[in-house]
């Protein structure tokens, strides 16, 4: 049995929490979110020196994904709004966005401008600032954006085979909860390994901090790449 | 201690009353068996962009009804076309059929009753084009047979 033909049979079990979850991988490594999850693998790779921060940042970051899966599954089986109308203008308007926000988060991350007006001495923004700095936010957020672009193939999976499934069981929740995990597991399972494995080389060659450096300018290039992709496949 | 019992019983009732039906069969029901078809309609819609996999899945789908099904293509009993969603004149058909994106739909006609059902599957399939020429085939002949 080939590989597309186990996805395309698990994907469509007939026991729903199966189903749900083989839609999610099958999502994971479309070509869309396959880009969107390399860029949050490396966001969440940037602090290599600490495993435990790692693996939460990527739990954060399947949770912003989760938030919006479950948010629209909802609209769409709790309130009966219309899944053709999402559907058409989250992909009308989606990846629109998305491109060059992560051309700007990228090009904020290499640092070459420096923007001052960021710089507020109230607390609330620091309160921000202290987040930012520790990624929970960023991560949190990057999953809520990135799970709202959507491509034609990962279109076809949320809104022809998942909303479907999630109707027929009349739940907004558990259904689009087990899909966002699995869309997540890869960048979880990814993100420990590329962590685990470059901070022992950075420890071997006694230079963690300085890897961190040039980690942070990788994501930043990365977050620059799938952003031209984005902003070349639209417009 | 007594919170232990409450979040026990808790997860006892999620158990016991929420999660099975998660892992029950799936049985979806097809009202329409053995019912005769007037006429099918084999819609591909896209968007003017178009992705790699959108194209390839088009197309396919065009080579299949016009090899094996190149007599019922000349009577009009199954009608084939790419339709761009994007475009005003199509609009009432995307409405019609409930399109949510790229996407491959048989539509039935018996009589005045009409009934729209997207194929999911055939985007497995993509990577061989046998398998999705000789799935979507079978699929066609069921629907013309009234299954």
């Amino acid at each position: 049995m080939s590989f597309m033909a186990f996805m395309e049979t698990m994907g469509t079990s007939s026991f729903p929490i199966v189903a749900a979850f083989f839609i999610g991988l099958m999502t994971a490594i479309s070509p869309c979110p396959l880009a969107t999850n390399i860029t949050a693998i490396a966001y969440v790779s940037k602090k290599m020196s600490n495993s435990k921060h790692t693996l939460l940042i990527g739990f954060l970051y399947t949770l912003g994904k989760m938030f919006t899966y479950v948010g629209l599954a909802s609209l769409i089986v709790f309130f009966g709004m219309q899944t053709q109308a999402i559907s058409l203008f989250l992909q009308k308007y989606g990846e629109k966005i998305l491109g060059p926000l992560l051309l700007i988060i990228g090009i904020l991350m290499l640092d070459i401008l420096k923007l001052h007006f960021f710089k507020s001495s109230n607390k609330l923004n620091k309160l921000k600032e202290k987040l930012a700095e520790k990624g929970f936010l960023g991560a949190f957020l990057l999953g809520v954006i990135f799970a709202l672009a959507f491509c034609p193939f990962s279109a076809m999976l949320f809104f022809g085979m998942l909303i479907p499934l999630a109707l027929r069981m009349g739940d907004g929740l558990i259904i689009p909860g087990v899909f966002a995990l699995a869309t997540g597991l890869p960048v979880i399972i990814s993100s420990i390994i590329l962590t685990k494995s470059v901070s022992k080389l950075g420890l071997i060659i006694n230079k963690v901090q300085k890897l961190e450096l040039w980690m942070r300018r990788i994501v930043a290039v990365i977050f620059i790449l799938v952003g031209l992709y984005y902003t070349l496949r639209v417009f | 201690m007594k919170r232990r019992y409450y979040v026990g019983a808790v997860v006892l009732i999620l158990l016991v009353f929420i999660v099975p039906k998660y892992f029950m069969e799936d049985v979806i029901s097809d009202s329409s068996v053995g019912t005769h078809v007037d006429k099918l309609e084999v819609y591909h819609f896209h968007a003017t962009n178009q992705c790699y996999s959108c194209i390839t899945m088009g197309d396919y789908a065009e080579e299949t009804v016009n090899t094996y099904f190149a007599d019922e293509l000349e009577s009009g009993k199954i009608i084939f076309d790419h339709i761009n969603g994007d475009l005003p004149e199509n609009r009432d058909l995307v409405v019609k059929y409930g399109v949510t994106g790229s996407s491959l739909w048989l539509g039935t006609h018996n009589g005045d009753e009409f009934n729209a059902e997207q194929n999911t599957n055939v985007w497995y399939k993509i990577n061989n084009k046998q398998d999705y020429m000789n799935y979507l085939k079978e699929i066609i002949e069921q629907k013309l047979a009234g299954n």
